[in-house]
């Protein structure tokens, strides 16, 4: 401990900075004063998501009722081979393998951001209230209330009332605390009644028309939903991704964060938004698979470093999830098709139930 | 007192905080000395911390102002007021699985951004946070198999690489034992020798008289005294806060004053030998 160690720290000369040497675990990449950090572990874990999405998206293409062979489905791709092939994969599973993609990384960025802004696990936007919320507007205009918006738009009203009365009824947006998961729970259990409700009063028709939404399904989507999830998406990744240096500091207490110079207010508003609106339009293609939401940046977390929030990881294992969950829906029991929903609902409960009673049962970090 | 005086640090005018329509700081004027440590002492609930959340700008408040060397705190940019002024709270809580290094890193943040993440004044900065608080050989350690004296270390090294010139420490030494207590009040030292200046929450008179130059004394959200130790701390001072009558001794080799022979006040006899009924 010498005296010298406390003194202002003097400047660098310029030609001194090629001899920085990065934190441990990361490169550094620099040219004049400008530096960037890449973490080594990141970029070996979202390469290994990638493989496995790209693998589990092969398998998704080849099987199923018709079952193709992996030089097919190449071929297909290419806009090669018979016209049966083509027409499997163009028409039929490259649309939903896209929608699962799309529905995955969307549920799950969402779930990550909200997580982090609680500084809870269980506190995701299916938890919350905010899948039902947009369900339920979103059956309201299927089931044909009047209301002529479409589903995207009544899905984006829905999540937002119900995060507001959650966050309303959590004492003026304190989002820290099981007061605020409680009051989320509450919220989605009763957007949960009012689709029941709204579906009892319709014919049965319509009803079954309007069931894959109240448990999650890529069956009934719309290829207009999911072209603003697409256009949603894009825009909200990269918005997360600036937004992340500040979501790592917001793991701190509040007095730390605020201390290091995080606009703390504004910053839960936008990230609160930002959830939102990315659950809302997932909702809008694929109806409440919430539970993705919670697995995709459980495995993220599980697999990358702890100084940062796994924002990219979570996308990745989450369109993962989705694809295998998907796929295990169109196979188990063929010809039947389980709804997506159900199957992560299957998985996702015993999950859920396994963070709960888990003995370190600590905050998210 | 003049909330401009040149040696002023930080100063605060006619500054009321509350909580809701209750104000726990009313109208308090004072200002903290440059390159010195300061203590703030008063009772359980006489609005210490909620002061030192004002001056660090948790807090906003009711009326007046708190000034960074003469500029109203609340019209500075966040980061430019976190490159001027570190806050250690009370419950600085983080994430799990960080090292000792990780976490004196994240100091550097209000100096970093998106295209200057990592530089050599970063780098120069981590490493003596480290070395001023003897935390090298543990730069790798988890936080959370660290003892509470290491794990508050490593805080306070965090905000020594923030580098700013005022430090704004919480009850800094509020679940440590004694030694540990002493290491931190030693390093406090040590950051004002080098011109740094210091403020803590403290709600052991003794300590605050012994390692603070200057004390501020609250009472019910008021200033009751003002000024170096040596002169402020009396009998009558102690009685004034904490209901308690003492006879001041001076430390045989620093001078700082000692609290002997506690009782409570008006009781006009010692307690010493009987068992205290408010434990």
């Amino acid at each position: 401990m010498s005296d010298t160690s406390l003194a202002p720290v003097r400047r660098a000369m310029p030609g001194h900075a090629a001899c920085v040497s990065p934190p441990p675990g990361r490169w550094r990449l620099s040219t004049g004063r400008y530096s960037l950090l890449v973490e080594r572990r990141a970029l070996v874990v979202g390469l290994l998501l990638l493989a496995a999405l790209v693998a589990a998206s092969l398998a998704y293409l080849a099987l199923g009722s018709e079952r193709l062979a992996l030089g097919g489905v190449v071929r297909a791709l290419a806009g090669e081979g018979d016209p049966i092939a083509l027409f499997l994969i163009h028409e039929l599973r490259l649309p939903r393998l896209a929608a699962a993609w799309l529905t995955g990384a969307a549920f799950a960025l969402a779930g990550c951001l909200m997580q982090t802004l609680a500084r809870n696990r269980l506190a995701t936007p299916g938890i919350i209230g905010i899948d039902n919320g947009a369900t339920a507007f979103a059956v309201a205009s299927v089931v044909g209330l009047g209301v002529s918006l479409a589903p995207p738009a009544m899905a984006l009203a829905g999540g937002a009332t119900a995060a507001a009365i959650t966050f309303g009824l959590a004492s003026g947006g304190d989002t820290r605390g099981y007061r605020f998961i409680v009051a989320g729970i509450g919220i989605g259990a009763v957007f949960g009644a009012v689709t029941q409700l709204l579906l009892a009063r319709v014919d049965i028709d319509t009803a079954n028309a309007a069931y894959p939404w109240t448990v999650g399904s890529l069956n009934a989507r719309s290829g207009n939903a999911v072209a603003v999830l697409a256009t949603g998406f894009a825009a909200g990744l990269p918005l997360a991704l600036v937004l992340a240096r500040s979501l790592t500091l917001m793991r701190f207490s509040d007095a730390v964060s605020r201390g290091l110079g995080v606009r703390l207010k504004r910053r839960r508003w936008q990230v609160l938004t930002l959830s939102v609106l990315i659950t809302a339009l997932a909702v809008a293609v694929a109806g409440p698979v919430g539970m993705v939401g919670l697995i995709g940046p459980e495995i993220a977390r599980s697999l990358s470093s702890p100084r940062g929030v796994p924002l990219l990881a979570s996308a990745l294992a989450g369109a993962l999830v989705m694809v295998l969950a998907d796929l295990a829906g169109r196979l188990l029991l063929a010809p039947i098709e389980l709804p997506v929903g159900l199957v992560t609902a299957v998985v996702g409960g015993p999950w859920l139930l396994w963070i709960l009673i888990r003995p370190a049962c600590r905050s998210a970090s | 007192m003049t909330s401009d005086e040149p040696s002023a640090a930080l100063s605060a005018c006619d500054l009321t905080l509350a909580y809701g329509r209750t104000p726990v700081i009313d109208g308090l004027e004072l200002s903290l000395p440059r390159g010195q440590v300061t203590a703030i002492v008063g009772p359980n609930g006489c609005g210490k911390s909620t002061l030192l959340a004002g001056l660090a700008r948790l807090h906003a408040p009711q009326a007046g102002a708190v000034l960074l060397d003469g500029r109203d705190i609340q019209r500075l940019p966040a980061r430019e007021l976190a490159r001027r002024l570190a806050l250690l709270p009370q419950e600085a809580s983080a994430p799990e699985g960080l090292t000792v290094g990780d976490l004196v890193r994240f100091g550097r943040q209000p100096h970093q951004g998106w295209l200057r993440q990592w530089s050599a004044d970063d780098q120069r900065a981590v490493e003596h946070a480290l070395a001023a608080a003897g935390l090298e050989p543990l730069a790798e350690r988890a936080l959370d198999t660290l003892s509470g004296g290491q794990r508050q270390r490593a805080w306070i090294a965090m905000t020594i690489a923030q580098q700013t010139p005022l430090l704004l420490l919480d009850e800094p030494t509020s679940a440590l034992d004694l030694g540990h207590q002493v290491e931190v009040f030693d390093l406090v030292r040590r950051l004002a020798a080098v011109g740094r200046t210091v403020v803590m929450v403290l709600h052991d008179l003794t300590s605050a008289s012994r390692y603070a130059d200057h004390l501020l004394a609250l009472y019910e959200g008021r200033l009751v005294a003002a000024g170096p130790p040596r002169e402020v701390v009396t009998e009558a001072l102690v009685r004034r806060l904490y209901g308690i009558d003492c006879t001041l001794v001076r430390d045989p080799v620093s001078g700082a004053p000692l609290l002997a022979d506690l009782r409570r006040a008006g009781t006009g006899h010692r307690e010493t030998g009987r068992r205290h009924s408010r434990a």
